[in-house]
């Protein structure tokens, strides 16, 4: 599965436009390190638990606008976008949305 | 070549890890697809070995390149102060959050309020352990089949 955030691929020709595709996840980190989190959000700097939670959520939401493409005969996605929203505080949601294509062989 | 390593070489994966490796990757007819997915409604082992096979592969994509900091983050976690501290204060944390619960359950229950308002107290405290219970036991449960917990960054 070829994911670009173009509208194209260079190099290879799209044979047929399947549609919208998509993929969603919201993820929340555990109590302790969310707590952990807000002690470190005092002192400033990186905060690896709210990283590694949205790295989660991220590849969790790819892989599902994936299996989506997949489950509709897609063999890439174009125009690729990933938009974030924060619907519970403390968790995140990611929302991953493109253009599913059938390319030539 | 170390004896553990030969033994990772030589070993071949069995059919249902080949399959399950097939799935993951995308590389199935719609048929074979199907007819996996039927396996998998009955096969709790099968789900298993997907979801191994998932982990691998997201580990795979996901796999961010060192940077300095890595090291010196595990020195931090490695240090003496670290090692001890973290346990000292998630026990202080943990015996004042139980007491102080403890304590004001013991002050509504002696206090001189009605009968009603001290068992709709117990009952609110009760339901959000009952709740939080259930919540816990669903995440240890599902925590298998959840590919994403590897992830770093």
């Amino acid at each position: 599965m070829i994911l670009v955030t173009t509208d194209s691929i260079p190099g290879r020709e799209i044979e047929r436009v399947i549609g919208l595709v998509r993929g969603n996840s919201v993820r929340g980190a555990p109590a302790q390190a969310d707590f952990h989190a807000w002690l470190e959000n005092l002192v400033g700097g990186e905060i690896p638990e709210y990283t590694k939670l949205l790295a989660e959520c991220r590849e969790q939401a790819l892989d599902r606008i994936i299996a989506d493409a997949r489950a509709r005969g897609g063999d890439a996605i174009v125009g690729l976008k990933i938009t974030s929203s924060e619907i519970a505080n403390g968790a995140a949601e990611f929302l991953a949305y493109g253009t599913a294509v059938k390319l030539r062989a | 070549m170390s004896a553990r390593e030969h033994e990772i070489e030589e070993r071949v994966p069995s059919p249902d890890e080949l399959a399950a490796m097939a799935y993951v990757d995308g590389e199935m007819g719609a048929k074979e697809r199907a007819a996996f997915e039927g396996r998998l409604e009955k096969e709790s082992a099968l789900v298993r070995e997907v979801a191994a096979q998932q982990r691998l592969a997201v580990m795979a994509r996901a796999a961010a390149p060192r940077e300095p900091i890595d090291e010196e983050w595990k020195r931090i976690e490695g240090s003496a102060v670290h090692r001890m501290g973290l346990p000292i204060g998630w026990t202080l944390l943990t015996v004042g959050g139980i007491g102080l619960s403890v304590w004001c359950a013991w002050l509504i229950a002696s206090s001189s309020i009605g009968i009603l308002p001290k068992l709709l107290t117990a009952a609110l405290a009760a339901g959000f352990l009952f709740l939080f219970l259930l919540a816990v036991h669903a995440r240890i449960t599902s925590r298998p089949f959840d590919p994403y917990d590897d992830v770093k960054r």
